[in-house]
């Protein structure tokens, strides 16, 4: 049941401890995982799930408050939640995993539904705020290190609307984070999380029985396991951790590596056939991500993870080859003869 | 192997389609749909031959080998053979000073760069694989443009390369490795033939002031012999700059004789390491003082060059 508060009722002192969390973004994967975890922990007595689906709630602790990020009156249905529920977390999961055609909308919704959520937090005195973010806003470049600490600049694809969505988000959290020193704000920056139920852009990618590949080019790649992913959210949820931490699975591999282990066939496509190929693909609706993204197949993007183990406790249990292994022995390779870098 | 009921001497065909007799299309497809199972088939085939390779514990358990920067052992061991054939008989190095070297623990290899191709820090690397008691590899330090193309970043990469900037050398040196940097860069290995052995410019003095910052040693390397393999008698650069190289070299043999003007001539190779530089007592904020950090590396270069002129009067001739 949640708790009551008076509406202008500004506690003197904060409640110490997470107990009331709302989270934009349920009915996706992290959400609705995530969810469950809280659910099992005692300490947290009441869940908002807010998100313009109806997500699966995990138990009684769970409530679904219908929100559109896109609209608005956002804000101000937001700071209402807040104030309604008393809540002292909020946990904004509310990005997209994949790029979208729908450009005008997806920028409405990361940049400017993030807007709303920090508007109704610095409003509402939120204690906490831990917002979900991508390692793809360092962007893939040859003359990155090859490990991206968090203090590194965020780069990203200037001309990908999704990691420019994304690095903008950032700068408005952190802004935020400038603005009001009194809330405590994490983002997580997860690279690209594999395992045998997420799917997204990457596990589609790697779905293929035979995977195009950039001739000449042989990245190093990290993963994250989904399972670590939420473990990571929880931890950031129950402590109290400012600032950006990376959440990668440790160890790297080369993405030749990484096909060998998962059995698939590489096609390599030489870089100045394979941009203009994807971009018509793309515009065709034909394949899961821009010309753009082929950087990320290309070039060095690889986050280094030591402040999230040292700060926040963050441990993963799986290392990248064990995480791409646990996605590739649930997706075998597809046997339905789809053509080389075509999806159905 | 005989199976009861096969096809020919290997019984049934290894790489038939799963469920059904092998089926070889004997003429041109009617359709989109003939062309569609054909692909079909195509593809089942390299993956029965790819998988059953592939699949075996030898290449699955070989893949989780690479370092965090992308070295690969076994890559690099199907590669000693030819610099192996390089190092003794080709261009017959001659390497002293390796004992300056410390046995383990982090240190930085300065050395001068010349000969068009980097072949100069494959044999720094192999002098000290070669020489050490502990056989210890060298890590070269590569700029970025590398890794722009294709193929030769990779295996720059393979091979024990790492993409030059300090957060890469200073995490290198934190593992205990020996890096080496060669701070003429680009300038250095398109040095005119006329210019040979005159040492360019040393940079910024990058790798002093990451020294002093790590507090790891600093041994000079003056290597002879690299400047001689492709004699550069020019360089065009205005057309090689719109495709995206930096210049275009003429050597006697190249462009004229096409690829084979890519050999290097085998010219008697002589390497030197000499004893860790005196940094003086200056600790890791000296790093940020300009002015020493301009003396330090001037002095390197001194050193380097001196360390050249010696071994240049001690090689009989070029080539032998």
């Amino acid at each position: 049941m949640a708790r009551k508060r008076s509406p202008r009722a500004a506690s003197p002192t904060p409640p110490a401890s997470t107990r009331v969390v709302a989270l934009t973004g349920a009915s996706a994967f992290i959400g609705s995982g995530l969810m469950a975890r809280l659910a099992a922990d005692p300490q947290i007595e009441a869940i908002i799930a807010l998100d313009v689906n109806r997500p699966t709630l995990p138990s009684e602790k769970a409530r679904w408050v219908e929100l559109d990020l896109t609209q608005p009156t956002a804000a101000g249905e937001i700071e209402r939640v807040l104030e309604r529920e008393g809540v002292d977390t909020f946990v904004h999961l509310a990005y997209l995993s994949n790029p979208t055609h729908n450009s005008t909308w997806a920028h409405e919704l990361e940049t400017l539904g993030t807007v709303h959520v920090l508007s109704a937090c610095a409003a509402r005195r939120v204690r906490k705020l831990v917002v979900w973010s991508h390692t793809c806003v360092y962007g893939a470049r040859p003359d990155n290190p090859n490990f991206l600490t968090e203090d590194h600049p965020l780069r990203g694809n200037p001309r990908s609307r999704f990691v420019r969505d994304k690095v903008e988000a950032e700068r408005e959290v952190a802004r935020f984070a400038e603005k009001h020193r009194n809330v405590v704000v994490t983002v997580l920056r997860t690279c690209s999380i594999v395992g045998p139920t997420v799917r997204n852009y990457v596990t589609r990618y790697f779905s293929r029985r035979v995977v195009p590949t950039l001739m000449g080019f042989d990245p190093l790649m990290q993963f994250v396991h989904e399972d670590d992913v939420l473990d990571a959210f929880h931890l950031a949820i129950r402590g109290d951790h400012r600032g950006a931490f990376n959440i990668v699975g440790e160890g790297v591999l080369p993405l030749s590596a990484l096909l060998k282990l998962a059995g698939r066939i590489a096609l390599p496509i030489p870089h100045f056939v394979a941009y203009p190929l994807v971009h018509a693909l793309w515009t065709a609706q034909a394949v899961e991500a821009p010309a753009l993204f082929l950087d990320y197949l290309r070039f060095l993007w690889v986050a280094d993870g030591q402040r999230a183990a040292e700060v926040l406790g963050f441990k993963p249990r799986y290392t990248t080859r064990d995480a791409f292994l646990s996605f590739a022995q649930a997706h075998p390779p597809r046997r339905d003869g789809a053509a080389a870098g075509v999806s159905p | 192997m005989s199976r009861p009921g096969g096809k020919g001497a290997l019984g049934r065909d290894p790489f038939a389609a799963p469920g059904g007799a092998t089926e070889r299309p004997t003429e041109a497809p009617a359709s989109l749909d003939g062309f569609a199972d054909r692909v079909r088939r195509e593809l089942d085939r390299a993956e029965h031959a790819g998988t059953r390779r592939l699949g075996t514990p030898h290449m699955r358990g070989r893949s989780g080998e690479i370092d965090p920067f992308g070295l690969d052992p076994e890559y690099e061991a199907r590669w000693h053979r030819f610099f192996d054939f390089l190092y003794e008989t080709y261009w017959r190095v001659d390497a002293r000073g390796v004992e300056h070297i410390p046995a383990e623990g982090p240190a930085l290899l300065v050395g001068n760069h010349a000969g068009l191709v980097p072949y100069d820090a494959m044999m720094l690397k192999y002098a000290v694989l070669r020489h050490s008691p502990v056989r210890r590899g060298v890590r070269p330090l590569v700029p970025d443009f590398v890794f722009h193309f294709p193929f030769l970043g990779v295996l720059l990469n393979r091979l024990g390369g790492v993409r030059a900037c300090p957060e890469n050398a200073e995490r290198l040196l934190e593992r205990g490795e020996l890096v080496a940097v060669f701070p003429e860069g680009l300038k250095g290995l398109g040095k005119l033939y006329r210019e040979r052995y005159r040492l360019q410019r040393f940079g910024r003095g990058g790798f002093v002031k990451l020294a002093l910052r790590t507090g790891v040693p600093l041994l000079p390397v003056a290597i002879v012999g690299a400047e001689e393999i492709h004699p550069m008698i020019g360089r065009v650069t205005w057309v090689a700059e719109k495709v995206g190289i930096p210049f275009i070299p003429i050597t006697p043999t190249f462009p004229w004789l096409g690829p084979l003007g890519a050999l290097p001539l085998p010219s008697k190779w002589l390497l030197q390491v000499g004893p860790p530089v005196d940094l003086g007592n200056a600790g890791p904020e000296a790093a940020d003082d300009p002015t020493l950090v301009g003396r330090l590396t001037e002095s390197v270069r001194q050193t380097i060059q001196e360390m050249l002129d010696g071994l240049l009067r001690e090689r009989r001739s070029v080539f032998r």
